[in-house]
């Protein structure tokens, strides 16, 4: 099968530089332009970025700065019973969190947003219902779920006793075996939309030609997918992919709301998000030294695999290409 | 486009995405304080911060009676969110625009604001803090320098509420020994109650109802004493009994416990549902509020067999008001302070906030919060965890509550549970010191 490949004078940007009419503008109005951007960036950013690296290399006495104590702080997040087990559990259930909820939007975010790429009845209601749950706050979702699943109260083991499924019935959240699962799905439910959302906007900027050469050269719907859809959203997967991630890392509301600020049962719902806010908020007279390093090891996690990551799939879409 | 597009967003998303963290640390850090300059005019404003946005009306009243007392002297009342109020205050403390007077909390919750020099000491200062008993001094004595910071406003103790009308229904009377205790338990198990309502869910209840049952058992005040000077630790085996209770203990409580929340273990109480709920003062306002009609009754839990200590009810003292050592007017703010340590003010807090008055002497009026008064004052025992390890972190309640779950699910036994607490503590407590 021969597909053709996209003509690459249409996606190039023209040829900038001197000798086309554009001429540098002087650095005064570059820096004009520049630095309202460049301040808020500072102030906003590289500051408390700056300003937490500082202090994670001091001793803290409530909210004043006390002694430097070179990696200490950093030493007792890695080596202090029980932040020593807690710190890689949580680091885990991060990465786990992202693994099964990329495994989840992705091939459901993309199933769907290709179900509802083409033109069909209900496709706005639809795209809207899917797009709903994500429009609402995550302690909201989270707190609604606690309480389908209570195990007292809850509405969901009252429906699988009345269908005679007794022995189903459990304690969804109060399970170490099921609570993080259960965590996993409602986000999957929450956060759906929002990667079904980037697929279409995807599929919508990829001219219908590419798709209709290929069909014209006999190609079946998978090939079609296969071979023109699916490398051209490779961009999209990257992005997709890249967000999940950071949300991973920093999700925090929906867990709370679910397991409480200790990521129970037993920390089986613990995460970096929660483990922050225990140490920083009730982390006793040097909460700030050790929170600080826990915020900058958390960073530079983030920064580092999303840069990686970038990186990875810049190449990944140069090979394609 | 979508290519250049996606290389400027993506690293800008990586910093947004974890800059909240970061920045949730940055707060100034200014230099320690400053003395304040003496009041150059009568008539003071006096600032009062406070975590009980829902006390405001009650506290506004109480201070009208300051304020009928001394001419010139205006208290205005602020309150925060409770959740939030630890942030604030410390900030608030660190530069200009704090409060005069602020309510701080207890124990290892005060420490941090002692320790960056917030507070001024009050030893020389109130002579009110004589009316206090030592066990209520602690609560706000800085862990370093032994100077009290606070003058005690409450305290919470805790024992079991009961349904009268489910222990009238089944002929029931108030357990007077661990026989009788267990027979009753049973008895409503028999009868489809839950016998006692308790949460794991949110599991900080648990080192409440170990203490409310267990202290007998490990040995109470002797213990305490005992742990605090290294005569013994966590893993002695009259604790570790103690933890064995918790076990005892689970089936008595509602199924799947480890799922139900401190919510739901109220409903449970409110609904009728359950017999006993093993709680505190400070839950019955809560009753009062959302079930008026029902038959409350309190009873002190007998001690467990080969108890070495007395049964005995539990308790803490609970916030106290300390004076900001950058306050513009030190003067009238000492005043203030040194007026809530007398019977006036004790009597005038426990009257309109409904709280047990830390201030000797006081009678409450709610009969029972005068019941659990009564039963904390035959036999106070300090919350042991609460009062003594909350330094640092670990905090002695956190290590222990995530063991008995553990055991509950199986997975620790009560003497692994009990050396995850020593093993915890003993790496910021030194016995003796």
């Amino acid at each position: 099968m021969t597909v053709g490949k996209p003509s690459s004078a249409r996606l190039t940007r023209p040829a900038s530089g001197k000798g086309v009419g554009r001429v540098a503008p002087p650095w005064r109005i570059l820096l004009l332009f520049l630095a309202p951007a460049f301040l808020l960036y500072t102030i906003f950013l590289i500051y408390p970025l700056a300003q937490a690296l500082f202090f994670s290399f001091f001793e803290w006495k409530g909210t004043v700065r006390g002694a430097f104590v070179g990696f200490d702080n950093f030493s007792e997040l890695f080596g202090r019973f029980p932040l020593n087990e807690q710190l890689p559990r949580a680091f885990i259930h991060n990465i786990t969190f992202f693994l099964a909820t990329m495994a989840i939007q992705v091939s459901l975010g993309l199933l769907f947003a290709l179900l509802l790429h083409r033109p069909r009845r209900g496709r706005s209601f639809l795209r809207t219902t899917y797009v709903l749950p994500y429009m609402i706050s995550p302690l909201i979702v989270g707190y609604v779920w606690a309480l389908i699943l209570n195990p007292t109260f809850g509405p969901f083991n009252s429906v699988l006793k009345d269908l005679g499924l007794d022995e189903l019935a459990r304690p969804w959240l109060g399970d170490p075996a099921t609570a993080f699962p259960v965590v996993i799905l409602v986000n999957a439910w929450f956060w759906l939309g929002f990667p079904m959302l980037l697929f279409a906007a995807g599929l919508s900027a990829i001219p219908e030609d590419f798709a209709e050469a290929a069909r014209v050269d006999g190609a079946s719907p998978w090939q079609v997918f296969r071979h023109v859809t699916f490398p051209l959203l490779i961009p999209v997967f990257g992005t997709v992919a890249i967000l999940t991630f950071i949300y991973s890392f920093n999700v925090f509301g929906l867990v709370w709301a679910l397991g409480g600020v200790d990521g129970g049962p037993v920390g089986s719902t613990d995460v970096l998000g929660l483990l922050f806010y225990r140490t920083a908020f009730t982390g006793g007279i040097n909460a700030f030294g050790t929170a600080s390093a826990l915020a900058v090891v958390m960073f530079v996690a983030i920064f580092g695999v999303s840069m990686t990551a970038r990186w990875w799939f810049r190449r990944l879409e140069g090979g394609i290409a | 486009m979508r290519t250049l597009s996606r290389e400027r967003l993506l690293p800008l998303v990586a910093i947004l995405a974890a800059v909240p963290l970061v920045a949730a640390t940055s707060v100034d850090s200014s230099a320690g304080p400053v003395i304040a300059s003496a009041e150059t005019s009568e008539e003071v404003t006096l600032t009062v911060w406070s975590w009980r946005p829902e006390d405001e009306d009650a506290y506004n009243e109480i201070f009208d009676v300051y304020e009928a007392a001394n001419p010139g002297v205006t208290v205005e009342f602020v309150p925060f969110v409770n959740t939030d109020y630890n942030t604030i205050l410390s900030t608030g403390l660190t530069g200009d625009g704090g409060p005069d007077v602020a309510q701080v909390r207890s124990y290892g919750g005060v420490q941090p604001l002692i320790e960056a020099g917030q507070l001024l000491a009050l030893d020389d200062e109130v002579d009110t803090l004589a009316n206090f008993p030592p066990l209520a001094l602690k609560s706000q004595t800085g862990q370093s320098d032994g100077l009290v910071y606070g003058v005690p406003i409450a305290y919470q103790a805790f024992t079991a509420f009961y349904n009268k009308g489910i222990f009238d229904e089944l002929g029931l009377v108030e357990p007077e020994t661990w026989d009788d205790f267990v027979a009753v338990l049973d008895t409503l198990a028999e009868n489809d109650y839950i016998p006692v309502s308790s949460p794991a869910k949110d599991n900080w209840m648990i080192a409440i109802v170990m203490d409310a049952i267990g202290a007998p058992r490990y040995g109470g005040q002797q213990f305490e004493s005992d742990v605090l000077s290294g005569a013994t630790d966590f893993n002695d085996p009259d604790y570790v009994a103690a933890i064995e209770l918790m076990d005892w203990l689970l089936p008595y409580l509602p199924e799947d416990v480890v799922g139900v929340s401190y919510e739901d273990s109220k409903t449970l109480f409110l609904t009728e549902l359950a017999g006993i709920f093993i709680g505190g003062s400070f839950e019955i306002g809560y009753w009062r509020n959302n079930g008026p009609d029902l038959d409350l009754g309190v009873f002190q839990v007998p001690a467990p067999p080969d108890s070495s200590a007395p049964a005995s009810v539990v308790g803490w003292y609970d916030g106290a008001f300390g004076v900001n050592a950058n306050s513009d007017s030190p003067d009238a703010a000492l005043d203030l302070v040194e007026w809530m340590g007398t019977p006036e003010f004790g009597q005038l807090y426990t009257e309109n906030i409904k709280q047990l008055s830390a201030v000797p002497g006081t009678t409450p009026e709610d009969p029972l919060l005068a019941e659990f008064g009564e039963l904390f004052g035959a036999s106070p025992v300090s919350y042991l965890h609460l009062v003594n390890f909350r330094y640092e972190q670990p905090t002695g309640d956190s290590l222990l509550r995530d063991g008995v779950v553990a055991m509950w699910l199986g997975q620790a036994t009560p003497e692994e549970v009990a050396a995850d607490v020593q093993t915890g503590l003993s790496q910021w407590f030194t016995p003796g010191e």
